[in-house]
């Protein structure tokens, strides 16, 4: 799960930078790189921390 | 009621301060038209110094000299011009060698000084992460944020700063020197992107050289600053010797690698002339390059470290662990306010020339933002807690320098208030999301001050550059100033939007797969037994309070 999080954190990087190859209107640019910056926090925080949480020493 | 009262009170400061900023983004009403003047005759143009001007240039006499100089006026005169050749006397080419001379030597000593201030900074970090520890972990705190000084200078010279800075090419305000002109690109949607520098590997070879030397130690003391921001998230639990690999590769690798990008040459900062966003990615002083990228591997460490014991009860509520000594983190508060006088105005890389007189711009822009960002967190903890907490105060004021960094060389004063005001509040915000909801232990709130804030502070230039700087008249080889959403130009918006997503997505990946396969062939943190003893006698070998009785730790576990 860790490890798919942290493509999925990388894969909002590639979306935002895609932009600058596949949109050329500055507001479909912006458009790409937030929705980047959403799916790069969605890998952190709903995919990698979740993941080291499993066994957290608190939880024993 | 009375805290109904207080978060009115607050809301209705925020409105008024968020008005006042809009009244001043507004593009000024433009001047009635001003009747034509009459034609004036066409101005002379300046006529060249000749040989003729230095005939009625005189020295002081010896006589006089003899005499002393207690108000100054004999010292420092035309007989202090380095002459080339004394059979020839004074001569125009000496006054031009002389006055080119003064201007890179204001540049170099501007430049060393605020370095000097920069690496104080790190006295700084050493008593505010120690003193929001406790007692029993003391020496091993102080330790981590004294040898990550050592570590990090020896990672930079071996390789860290070719990698940023081995490509960026002439030094203007240091002299021009060429010798760092070894960017290694790819090609990218028909673009160069500048991915690393190769010039500059141990100073060798031609970057043997005066200007470099210069740069060299203005930018270590910055990176030293990225590394020191981790040691606080991974406090009290974190193995010493793999802080010290950890730490070295950060120095060498993670930083320069970023730092590059945004001010080596490389991509980032070519989005301007490669794509048109407005200057590139831009970054004045390292909201984003020091702050995020520091603040982002904290994040990474602390989900991989993971909290203290202690910290977290079974059902996941947090429980507040103190620090030892409110004392030392405040004074720590201080210092590094005092470095920021450094970090910020030191980043113009000149005092003379290419519009460096916006030094004291700078400068009061941090200071105000400063000053905000502890209202800000003060007024929030008192109202949210009932009490001006000090801790939170103290990270409110870091909050605001960290977040005004970036903006601080293109920003006004009334933008650098409410950059600063922000910043304070978000940190309190941050804090509590990343303890309570994300359940990562920081115990100084780097990933909130550092992280969150550094963000803050990139996304503001892309807001509030009003367009009235001028280094030299240009930025990152875009013509014209830095200017942000507010004044005009969403294009840098998107530029700096770019920027954070690289830190979000890609500097954290690579922070936490370094930092995930050191944890599985080293081991990130120390055994229970070891935390639970405090960290001091067991890693360190010594107690930072020998003389102190340390109580044994009680765990809530309900």
């Amino acid at each position: 799960m860790a490890i798919i999080g942290l493509l999925v954190t990388l894969l909002g990087f590639i979306i935002s930078v895609a932009s600058l190859g596949m949109a050329s209107s500055v507001d479909a640019r912006l458009g790409m790189t937030l929705l980047g910056l959403a799916v790069s926090l969605g890998g952190i925080i709903g995919m990698i921390n979740p993941a080291f949480q499993k066994n957290a020493i608190w939880k024993k | 009621m009375r805290k109904l009262h207080r978060s009115s009170l607050l809301l209705v400061t925020a409105g008024i301060l968020l008005w006042t900023s809009l009244t001043w983004a507004q593009p000024a009403a433009p001047a009635p038209a001003a009747p034509a003047p009459a034609a004036a005759p066409a101005a002379a143009a300046p006529a060249p110094i000749t040989v003729d001007d230095l005939k009625g240039v005189t020295a002081p006499t010896a006589e006089k000299r003899a005499a002393g100089d207690p108000d100054g006026a004999l010292t420092g005169t035309v007989a202090d011009v380095v002459v080339a050749d004394t059979k020839a006397g004074l001569t125009i080419a000496d006054l031009a060698n002389q006055a080119g001379q003064n201007r890179v030597a204001i540049n170099f000593v501007w430049t060393l000084v605020c370095g000097f201030l920069v690496m104080f900074m790190q006295a700084g970090f050493a008593l505010v992460e120690t003193g929001l520890c406790r007692a029993k972990n003391a020496n091993h705190t102080m330790m981590m944020n004294f040898m990550v000084y050592g570590v990090g200078l020896a990672a930079y010279w071996l390789i860290g700063f070719a990698i940023q800075m081995g490509g960026v090419g002439a030094l203007g305000t240091l002299g021009g020197t060429p010798v760092l002109n070894g960017e290694y690109s790819i090609t990218l949607f028909d673009k160069a992107f500048g991915l690393w520098g190769q010039q500059g590997i141990m100073l060798g070879g031609t970057t043997y050289d005066v200007a470099v030397m210069v740069m060299f130690l203005f930018q270590m003391v910055f990176m030293d600053t990225t590394l020191t921001i981790v040691t606080g998230t991974a406090a009290e639990r974190w193995r010493f010797s793999t802080f010290l690999v950890s730490s070295f590769f950060m120095g060498a690798l993670t930083y320069p690698m970023f730092a590059n990008w945004a001010w080596g040459g490389g991509w980032l900062a070519l989005l301007g002339g490669n794509f048109g966003l407005g200057h590139g990615y831009a970054d004045f002083a390292g909201s984003g390059v020091v702050h995020s990228v520091g603040g982002i591997t904290a994040l990474a460490l602390g989900i991989i470290v993971g909290p203290r014991i202690g910290k977290y009860n079974r059902d996941g509520s947090p429980n507040p662990i103190l620090g030892h000594d409110i004392v030392i983190v405040l004074t720590g508060c201080f210092i590094l306010a005092f470095g920021w006088f450094g970090f910020n105005p030191g980043s113009t890389l000149a005092a003379s020339g290419n519009g460096a007189l916006r030094i004291g711009s700078v400068a009061v822009n941090t200071m105000l933002a400063g000053m905000t960002g502890a209202f800000g967190a003060m007024f929030y903890m008192w109202g949210r807690y009932g009490k001006p907490d000090a801790s939170m105060t103290g990270n409110g004021l870091l909050a605001g320098l960290v977040a005004i960094t970036a903006p601080s060389g293109f920003v006004n004063p009334m933008s650098s208030v409410i950059i600063g005001l922000v910043a304070g509040l978000l940190v309190c915000l941050s804090v509590e999301f990343v303890d309570r909801v994300m359940r990562v232990d920081d115990p100084v709130g780097a990933i909130s001050v550092h992280g969150a804030n550094g963000i803050w502070g990139v996304i503001a230039v892309g807001l509030f550059a009003d367009g009235k700087s001028n280094y030299g008249g240009s930025w990152n080889g875009v013509a014209g100033s830095v200017t942000g959403l507010f004044y005009g130009d969403t294009g840098q918006l998107v530029a700096q939007l770019i920027g954070v997503s690289t830190l979000v997505g890609l500097v954290f990946v690579w922070s936490f797969g370094l930092n995930w396969i050191l944890d599985m062939t080293m081991g990130q943190r120390v055994s229970a037994e070891v935390e639970l003893e405090g960290l001091d006698i067991p890693e360190m070998g010594a107690l930072g309070y020998p003389e102190f009785e340390l109580k044994p730790q009680s765990i809530n576990t309900h």
